[in-house]
């Protein structure tokens, strides 16, 4: 043990070692992040994400332990580096946009008392680019007020970029945002991340979250970390509630080809109209609508995520005749669970498939572990992530 | 959708708080207004009432502002005990205010004996005007200044410091301006109350022509008629009028054009 955690110190950029009670929570985790590297910490409301998070930017004290950035304390015995000469950044839910500064008095406020310390004239310059960046060119003499959710989450995010942290902290930064915005902010957020190389940790409830921004996933629980590793390994063996009803969906972690998402064991899923444009950033989708098989891209395969709900896999005991799905394979029933909403059939695959049926439905069709069943999706019932 | 019943007493009350300002107006000798109001016997105590509400004020805003902060970011049980104590002067009729600067500042007070030895007397300077304007207007800054502290709270100073703004930058930039509405309020107030303060001073300062006479020891002095005519004391209540309601004014358009 000890000798992971003394690699770990050498290699991370972050490591945190953090205990807390207050009341009749108490926080105990201990985590690492590598340079560049984005983490999610997934956890159910009161599972002390935050908390987490404000111990880490200097905005809480711990009752004991340390965090460490680059090889030098800012928590530790006797020692607490105040929050603003940390260079750990934090964007949150609400934007929280000083709402007497305009939009690019906001960046430039980052840019004068960050890790910059340019002066007026130049982070008013930078700030405005900044702006560029994030979509809102033309918006920076805006006061917060004169702005939609998403255009001061975007002001947000800019500033909190801007302010050159050496670990931005995002706190649910899509939770506030309509449906119809947070997809944008969210593919905002990974290209300014990965454009800027920053090291990032994710707090979020939403499986989504992790599968487009992070690299690895922590899940946090009651207080302390039950579940670490890769997004799709995570939730393919849910170790608790809450991570199962995170992994309620399917998620399939593959490449895009032809506006489509191919799995590791090659299976291929289409997915709905809206989301092909994301499969397909360089050139407009060119599939071939009649085609089976995807022809392999020329260029390095482009990593997406298919997501798509257990109720929306159709089981059938025979290959399907009729075409309108899209999306036809055969498994073999791993597994029957009971489900939050029916009978959850685990079928075989890499990754596996759950689909949801109700009790009849399993009974009619006489299923069995090891019955070899067609399954299908309907295109649209799939949406698709670029990662 | 209010009640009707309501208008009756609003009515009373409004006209309560109007009528006797018409009254005073009804009894204004308008032709000799100027000679009276340019006289020196007029002249002196506003200059004087100026000059010492405005350094007042100045102390106030100096002294005021950093104990709201401190006030707004203590802990609730030591915050309620700190508003409690800047509450009382604000409560306490102003005359036993005056007593109660006497008995610290004043011959054979606990620091007054200690300033005597030291060759300074305080009561009955211009200096004391000004303590006594400050210790009256003070609370309504306090209060005014740490209740839009409170409504601000903090978050927005965390995310600046998670920007790397150092506490002063923080202060100076954020937390200031996020009060302004309050600062602005609390000034106007302070002013206000400092300027028709009254009873302390009258204890603690004296009446003294030039040096503690201030309009409203001037208007008491005219009224009480001491070779004065009350046409003296009316035309300086006026006067405090009008400073009043031009500084209301001035406030109420700075206030408008940065709102809009």
């Amino acid at each position: 043990m000890t000798a992971t955690v003394g690699q770990d110190v050498v290699t991370a950029l972050l490591a945190a070692n953090l205990q807390l009670t207050r009341g009749g929570f108490t926080l105990d985790v201990q985590l690492t992040l590598a340079p560049g590297e984005v983490l999610a910490l997934l956890g159910p409301n009161g599972s002390g994400k935050s908390t987490v998070l404000d111990l880490l930017a200097g905005l809480a004290t711990p009752d004991t332990g340390t965090v460490t950035l680059d090889g030098e304390a800012l928590t530790a015995p006797g020692r607490l580096v105040a929050p603003e000469n940390r260079a750990i950044g934090l964007l949150g839910q609400e934007p929280l946009l000083f709402p007497h500064l305009s939009a690019r008095a906001n960046v430039a406020f980052a840019l004068r008392f960050g890790e910059a310390r340019l002066n007026a004239a130049s982070a008013r310059v930078q700030a405005d680019r900044w702006l560029d960046r994030v979509g809102l060119a033309g918006l920076g003499n805006s006061l917060p007020g004169a702005l939609s959710g998403g255009q001061q989450q975007r002001v947000a995010l800019a500033r909190a970029l801007a302010a050159g942290p050496r670990v931005l902290l995002l706190d649910e930064p899509m939770a506030a945002l309509d449906a119809e915005t947070a997809p944008f902010i969210r593919q905002l957020i990974r290209e300014q991340l990965a454009e800027t190389g920053t090291s990032a940790i994710i707090v979020t409830h939403d499986i989504v979250d992790a599968v487009v921004l992070a690299h690895r996933v922590a899940v946090l629980h009651h207080g302390a970390l039950i579940d670490e590793g890769t997004t799709a390994a995570v939730l393919a063996a849910p170790q608790n509630p809450f991570v199962a009803a995170l992994a309620g969906v399917n998620l399939v972690v593959g490449t895009a080809q032809n506006g489509a998402v191919v799995a590791p064991d090659g299976r291929t899923f289409w997915v709905r109209p809206a989301d092909t444009a994301a499969l397909s950033p360089a050139t407009p989708a060119s599939a071939t609508p009649g085609a089976e098989a995807p022809t392999p891209a020329a260029e390095a395969p482009t990593p997406v995520a298919a997501v798509f709900r257990p109720a929306s896999v159709v089981v059938h005991t025979e290959r399907p005749h009729h075409a309108s799905p899209r999306n036809v394979w055969s498994a073999r029933v791993r597994a029957i669970e009971p489900g939050t909403g029916g009978v959850r059939l685990r079928t075989s695959g890499d990754p596996e498939v759950i689909a949801e049926l109700t009790p009849a439905a399993v009974a009619d069709l006489g299923l069995q572990v090891g019955s070899t069943v067609w399954l299908s999706v309907k295109a649209t019932d799939v949406s698709a992530y670029r990662r | 959708m209010i009640p009707r019943l309501l208008y009756l007493p609003a009515s009373i009350g409004l006209a309560l708080l109007v009528l006797p300002l018409a009254g005073l107006l009804l009894k204004v000798d308008w032709p000799a207004l100027p000679a009276l109001l340019l006289s020196p016997e007029a002249l002196q105590p506003l200059g004087l009432s100026l000059a010492t509400a405005s350094v007042s004020t100045l102390l106030c805003l100096l002294l005021g502002v950093p104990l709201a902060v401190v006030i707004a970011r203590s802990k609730p049980r030591a915050a309620g005990l700190l508003r409690a104590l800047v509450t009382v002067p604000l409560v306490l009729p102003p005359l036993v205010g005056g007593i109660a600067l006497l008995s610290l500042l004043g011959r054979g007070g606990v620091l007054g004996n200690t300033l005597e030895l030291a060759g300074l007397r305080i009561p009955f300077t211009t200096a004391a005007v000004v303590i006594a304007q400050t210790f009256v207007a003070l609370p309504f800054l306090v209060i005014a200044v740490e209740g839009a502290l409170r409504t601000a709270g903090i978050r927005y100073e965390r995310v600046a410091a998670t920007l790397g703004a150092g506490r002063g930058t923080v202060f100076a930039r954020i937390t200031l301006p996020l009060v302004g509405p309050g600062l602005l309020a609390g000034t106007v107030l302070s002013f206000a109350r400092a300027l028709g303060e009254f009873g302390a001073t009258a204890l603690f300062a004296g009446n003294q022509v030039g040096v503690t006479r201030t309009m409203p020891l001037a208007i008491y002095t005219a009224f009480n008629g001491s070779g004065v005519t009350t046409d003296q004391a009316v035309a300086l209540s006026l006067l405090l009028i009008a400073v009043a309601v031009i500084i209301l004014v001035l406030v109420g358009t700075r206030r408008a054009s940065v709102l809009s």
